[in-house]
């Protein structure tokens, strides 16, 4: 007939399986198409008039048996997004199927009619993709770690470079506590007014070594990322501690002004000072030429409106317009940044200074340090006054955990079934 | 007469431990400038027989001290005898020490009886006048 043979022409020909079983007569199949054919590689000559227990293995026929159940039985369309079905020659063939209930009025017979996508090759894609992206997490995590030791080697060679001005304060109350044991030995008289004045002194001094001690031991500790809840203003006491003697022998001017009641921020307080020392060290540097030498330490709180000058694409990135933000300046009277070396200031080993006293790591890992706190190291030249400025930029708030995006299968509306299709039961 | 002793010295505790143990010695007379830039001018108004003189202080260091002190004809004639917690030698060369031609360096924590032996050597005796 006319009508028929352009309707098996046009099956033939469309680019997905369509099948169809007859419930009515144990699901035996009516209908088989060209690719079906290709992706079953049955012809359909061994396929019409079998059922799935025919052709297919006792699992993967039940299954698709309980599906064609199912939709004759809710009499609607049903999807499944992913079934695989593994051909004669071994080859595994995914499919995404749809199938139909349809009812033939002419023979009153009640069809199931399958059509399939063959999505092996997206799957294949799709496997591949999430294997890659396997990788990329386990580099990322890698890097993350070679970051981290990083950032503690360059710790250390903080230390070694403090160790000499940490054990100079410590040092001076152990003096103290020497002349009072010097004192104190030597007899104590009731009347003495000094004994009191002294046993003060003593205890001050203990409690000042012991400080001193701590915030060097803290200091070094070596942990992964960890931020805490922390007071700008203590971090800020801490890190003067540490520097203090480098401060004193050269001879620079401290001044510090932290605005009252400023928001908690949160930091890793180790890694945190790490940078901080690093910048004081460098502004203290810079200033090495300087008649009078001046530090400023300032910090205040601050609702970003736009982007801040020379660094819109990063500020862009990390805070939006109405972030509340810390600033922190260092601020230094210093020969400023050479407009030569404004651009590799944060590149690794990148140094203006004389051999043996910089590596050229201290930058980029202290924006390193900063960027894993969410923040922003911006290094600049003061402008009208001589010197230059670090300025940090950090958040208020604790990002809340980012998605990690991961390929992800399409929509499903039921769940996946991956079918073992063997083919052993092929023979009639 | 008392020896005259000028303790020039940030640290404050220090500079009041140390004048009470050589005033309990006996036979010094101590006067304490914490202020290095007020040295200079502590040294003109009291004229002490000997300074003891930190060497890392804020303002001027112990190095600028003594240079300005040297200077001074009349005031070049002072022996100082240098007090410092500094570990590293190097660091204490920088201090201009050497080229200021400092008597005695010695460090912190400070030997007493040693610093008073030091005194003793460098001072005339209190009752040879």
């Amino acid at each position: 007939m006319e009508k028929h043979s352009i309707v098996e022409s046009v099956l033939d020909n469309l680019p997905v399986a369509v099948f169809a079983k007859d419930a009515t007569d144990s699901f035996r199949f009516v209908l088989w198409n060209k690719k079906q054919e290709e992706v079953t590689t049955l012809r359909a000559g061994k396929a019409i008039g079998k059922n799935d227990y025919d052709l297919f293995s006792q699992e993967s026929a039940d299954y698709f048996r309980s599906v064609d159940k199912a939709v004759i039985q809710r009499g609607s369309l049903m999807k499944v997004p992913e079934e695989i079905i593994e051909t004669k020659n071994g080859r595994e063939v995914h499919l995404r199927t749809v199938k139909i209930p349809v009812h033939d009025e002419e023979t009153g017979r009640l069809l199931v009619v399958g059509i399939s996508e063959d999505i092996t090759e997206q799957v294949k894609s799709r496997e591949q993709l999430e294997r890659l992206n396997r990788h990329l997490v386990q580099a990322n995590e890698e890097l993350q770690r070679t970051q981290l030791q990083l950032i503690q080697a360059e710790k250390l060679e903080s230390i070694g470079r403090l160790a000499a001005g940490v054990a100079h304060e410590v040092k001076n109350p152990l003096a103290l506590l020497l002349l009072g044991v010097d004192y104190l030995s030597q007899g104590i008289d009731p009347g003495d007014p000094n004994v009191a004045t002294i046993l003060t002194q003593m205890r001050d001094a203990v409690d000042r070594a012991d400080r001193i001690v701590r915030g060097l031991v803290d200091f070094s500790s070596q942990r992964a990322l960890t931020r805490e809840a922390t007071q700008l203003d203590r971090v800020v006491d801490e890190v003067l501690l540490l520097v203090k003697h480098e401060l004193t022998r050269s001879n620079v001017k401290v001044s510090v002004r932290i605005e009252k009641d400023l928001p908690i921020v949160f930091l890793d307080m180790s890694k945190f000072e790490q940078v901080l020392i690093n910048l004081i060290i460098n502004a203290v540097h810079a200033m090495s030429g300087a008649e009078s030498k001046q530090l400023k330490i300032r910090a205040r709180a601050e609702t970003l409106e736009g982007v801040v000058r020379n660094e819109g694409a990063r500020t862009r990135e990390l805070f939006r317009s109405g972030d509340r933000v810390v600033v922190l300046e260092i601020l230094d009277n210093g020969t400023g940044i050479a407009p030569a070396d404004a651009g590799r200031l944060f590149d690794p080993f990148f140094t203006t200074k004389p051999t043996g006293l910089g590596t050229g790591l201290g930058l980029s890992v202290a924006r390193r340090i900063v960027e894993l706190h969410g923040g922003l190291l911006i290094l600049e030249n003061r402008g009208k006054e001589p010197g230059a400025v670090a300025r940090l930029l950090l958040p208020t708030k604790i990002e809340t955990g980012k998605v990690r995006t991961v390929a992800q299968p399409g929509k499903i509306d039921e769940p996946s079934k991956k079918v073992d299709t063997k083919t052993k039961k092929l023979a009639p | 007469m008392a020896r005259k002793i000028l303790l020039v010295d940030d640290e404050a505790g220090f500079t009041e431990l140390l004048k009470m143990n050589l005033e309990r010695a006996g036979g010094y007379e101590v006067r304490i400038e914490n202020d290095s830039t007020k040295a200079l001018a502590a040294v003109r108004s009291f004229m002490p027989d000997a300074i003891l003189l930190d060497v890392v202080m804020p303002g001027m260091d112990g190095g600028d001290v003594q240079a300005q002190l040297q200077a001074n004809p009349l005031l070049a004639r002072i022996p100082i005898v240098m007090l410092t917690a500094l570990v590293d030698s190097t660091e204490l060369s920088e201090g201009a020490v050497a080229q200021a031609g400092s008597q005695m360096v010695l460090p912190k924590p400070v030997n007493l009886p040693l610093l008073l032996r030091v005194l003793d050597d460098i001072l005339p005796a209190e009752t040879a006048a």
